[in-house]
C-alpha cells in the first residue's frame, strides 16, 4: 500500500483536505438541488465542523471556520456573520463533548449532532425573523435538519478513514 | 455533587477559552466577532457597505470558478434529459413560432402606436434597453430563492431593475455591486408582484411560495370566483415595482389545499442567461414638442412602413411557397394525365379483344347451325328452295335454324 511521505507536498494538502472541502462546500453549496428532490437538502458543512472539531480539532483551523462563515453568508444572500456565529458555536459544542467524553460513542455523538443544529437552526430562524424580517418556510429547515442528521453518520464514515489514512 | 460542578465548569471554560497550538483566536472572541459582524452588517454605514461590496464582488467571482465542475455536472444531466425529448419540442415549437413571427407583427404595430401615444401624453419616451447578463451564482438554496448577475451598477442597473427570461419576467434586483448584482426571484418567499389576471382583469398580489410556483393573495373574496383555471397573469405595474404588462405565469387552480397558485413562464432552475432593462427617460422640451411630434410620429411612420415591408416580405415568402406547390400539383396532374391515357389505350385494346371474342363466338354458332340445317338451307337443282352455299341469304336461314323467309 502507497503512503504519503510526510512533508511531501500531497501530504500536506491532504491534510488540509477538511478544510478545503469546507471552503469548496461553501463556494459551492452542493446539495444535489439540481436533482429536483422536493424539500431535499442537507447542511454538509455542518456535518464536517462537527466532526473534525470532535476528533481532529488539531487539524482544524477555527478562524478558517470562521472565514468560511462569511464567504457561505455573502454566497447564500444571509446578513454576514450569521454562518460564521452558526459555525463557531458547533465548534464550541464539539469542544464541550470532547471534554466530558471518557469513551467515545458514534451514536450519543449522533443524537448531541441532531440536538445541536436544532438549537443553531432555531437561532439562526429567530434571528433572521426577528432581526432580519426574513420570510422564511420553516419546513425548509425542519427537513434540512433531518437530512443533515441523517448524513451525518454516512459522512462518518468517510471521515474515518480519511483520519485512519492520515494516522499510518 | 460539587465535583461534578466543577468538571461542567471546567469543560464549559476549556470550550470557549482554551487554545489549541494551532488556533490563533479563542472560540469565545469569534462568537463575540460574529455578534459584532452581524450588528455591523443591520447598519447602513457607507463604510460597511463598501467593505461588503468589495467582499461580495471578491466572493462571487471565487464561487462562480468554485462552482465550475458542478455546473458542467449539472448541465450535463439536465443535457440528458432534454435531449431524449428534443425532436418533439422542436416539432412543438417550430409550430408555435410560425404562429408567434405572424402574431409579433400586429403586436409590434401596436406597440410603437403606444409609444406615440405615450409621448403625447406624458412628455417623455421611455427608452428601454435590454441588457444580457450571465447568471454567475445560481446555488438553489432552499431558504433564499435568489441568483447573482454580472451586471452591475457599471452597466446602470440599480436596486429594483427588472429582470426577464426572453420577455417573461424572472425578478428584481436587490443588491447592486460594481461588476454584478443579486436578483430576488419571484418564487422567493420574500417577492411580492402586483398582478392582473384576465379574463376579470382581478387584481392580486402573488407571493412566491419558497419552492418553484407562486400563491395569490390578498385579492378581495368575490373576486376569488372570477379567476379561472389557466387565467394570465401579468404584472399589473401597481407600486412601480415591476412595469407593467409583463407576462408572470398561469393560474393553476388544481392544488390539493385550494390555493390559488401560479405556474410561473420560466423555469428559474435553469436560467442560464437573463436579460437587465434599464430605463431612461427622454423628456421633450415644449420649445421643440412640434418638431418631436413630427420627428416621433416620422419615426413612428417609419417603424410601420418597417413592419409592413417585413410582413409583405412574409407573404411574399408565403406566396412563393404557395407557388412551389402549385407547380407540384400541376405536375401530379400531368402525370395523373399520362395515366389516364394509358389507361384508356388499355381499355379500347381490352374492348377489341372482346369483340373478336363476340365475332368468334357467332361464327362457332354459324358453323355448329350449318351442320345441322345446312340441307334446308342449300339449293337444289329440283327445287329451288334454298340458298347458294357462301351467300348472305344462306348465312342468315342457317342462323334461323333452316327456316326460310318469304
Amino acid at each position: 500500500m502507497t503512503r504519503f511521505q510526510k512533508k511531501n507536498l500531497f501530504y500536506k494538502v491532504y491534510t488540509w483536505l477538511p478544510i478545503l472541502a469546507l471552503f469548496i462546500s461553501v463556494f459551492n453549496e452542493f446539495d444535489f438541488n439540481y436533482l429536483n428532490i422536493e424539500y431535499f437538502s442537507f447542511n454538509f458543512p455542518f456535518i464536517l465542523i462537527f466532526y473534525f472539531a470532535l476528533k481532529a480539532y488539531q487539524r482544524f483551523d477555527y478562524l478558517l471556520v470562521f472565514l468560511a462563515g462569511l464567504f457561505n453568508d455573502t454566497v447564500v444572500g444571509l446578513p454576514l456573520g450569521i454562518s460564521s456565529l452558526s459555525y463557531i458555536l458547533i465548534c464550541i459544542f464539539a469542544t464541550y463533548l470532547r471534554n466530558i467524553t471518557i469513551s467515545p460513542n458514534l451514536i450519543k455523538d449522533w443524537f448531541y449532532f441532531l440536538f445541536i443544529i436544532s438549537f443553531i437552526n432555531s437561532i439562526n430562524f429567530s434571528i433572521l425573523f426577528l432581526f432580519f424580517s426574513y420570510e422564511l418556510d420553516i419546513t425548509l429547515f425542519i427537513v434540512n435538519n433531518f437530512f443533515t442528521f441523517l448524513f451525518y453518520i454516512i459522512f462518518s464514515i468517510f471521515f474515518k478513514r480519511y483520519l485512519k489514512s492520515l494516522d499510518d | 455533587m460539587a465535583e461534578s460542578r466543577d468538571d461542567f465548569i471546567i469543560a464549559i471554560r476549556s470550550a470557549f477559552l482554551k487554545k489549541s497550538t494551532k488556533q490563533k483566536f479563542s472560540l469565545l472572541t469569534l462568537v463575540f466577532f460574529s455578534i459584532f459582524i452581524i450588528s455591523l452588517s443591520s447598519l447602513n454605514l457607507k463604510a460597511i457597505t463598501v467593505t461588503k461590496s468589495v467582499i461580495k464582488e471578491i466572493v462571487y467571482r471565487s464561487s462562480f470558478i468554485i462552482s465550475i465542475p458542478e455546473n458542467f455536472i449539472k448541465s450535463s444531466y439536465l443535457n440528458l434529459i432534454e435531449y431524449a425529448n428534443f425532436y418533439k419540442e422542436y416539432k412543438i415549437t417550430k409550430e408555435e413560432l410560425d404562429q408567434l413571427k405572424s402574431e409579433n407583427i400586429s403586436t409590434e404595430i401596436i406597440k410603437s402606436e403606444n409609444d406615440e401615444l405615450k409621448s403625447l401624453i406624458d412628455g417623455y419616451t421611455v427608452t428601454s434597453n435590454k441588457i444580457l447578463a450571465k447568471v454567475i451564482v445560481d446555488h438553489e438554496s432552499p431558504f433564499l430563492r435568489s441568483i447573482i448577475i454580472n451586471k452591475g451598477s457599471k452597466e446602470k442597473l440599480k436596486i429594483g431593475t427588472n429582470i426577464y427570461d426572453r420577455s417573461y419576467l424572472v425578478g428584481r434586483v436587490i443588491e447592486v455591486n460594481y461588476t454584478n448584482s443579486r436578483v430576488l426571484l419571484l418564487t422567493d418567499l420574500n417577492s411580492n408582484i402586483p398582478v392582473s389576471i384576465t379574463p376579470g382583469n382581478v387584481q392580486a398580489i402573488v407571493i412566491g411560495n419558497g419552492d418553484k410556483k407562486g400563491e395569490i393573495k390578498y385579492i378581495k373574496n368575490d373576486l376569488i370566483n372570477k379567476i379561472e383555471d389557466k387565467g394570465i397573469a401579468y404584472t399589473s405595474g401597481t407600486g412601480s415595482i415591476f412595469k407593467s404588462g409583463i407576462p408572470v405565469g398561469t393560474v393553476d387552480l388544481k392544488d390539493e389545499n385550494k390555493k390559488i397558485l401560479i405556474n410561473f413562464y420560466s423555469d428559474f432552475t435553469q436560467l442560464k442567461y437573463v436579460f437587465a432593462e434599464i430605463d431612461e427617460l427622454i423628456s421633450t422640451p415644449l420649445e421643440t414638442e412640434q418638431n418631436n411630434q413630427i420627428k416621433v410620429s416620422s419615426n413612428t411612420e417609419q417603424i410601420k412602413l418597417d413592419l409592413i415591408s417585413d410582413e409583405l416580405q412574409i407573404l411574399k415568402d408565403s406566396n412563393t411557397k404557395f407557388l412551389e406547390e402549385n407547380q407540384e400539383l400541376n405536375t401530379l396532374s400531368n402525370e395523373l394525365i399520362k395515366q389516364i391515357e394509358i389507361l384508356k389505350a388499355e381499355n379500347d385494346f381490352q374492348k377489341n379483344v372482346i369483340q373478336q371474342h363476340n365475332l368468334d363466338q357467332e361464327e362457332l354458332e354459324f358453323l355448329r347451325l350449318n351442320l345441322i340445317y345446312s340441307s334446308k338451307c342449300q339449293s337444289k337443282k329440283l327445287f329451288s328452295t334454298g340458298f347458294k352455299v357462301g351467300t348472305p341469304e344462306y348465312k342468315e336461314c342457317i342462323m334461323r335454324k333452316g327456316k326460310i323467309s318469304d
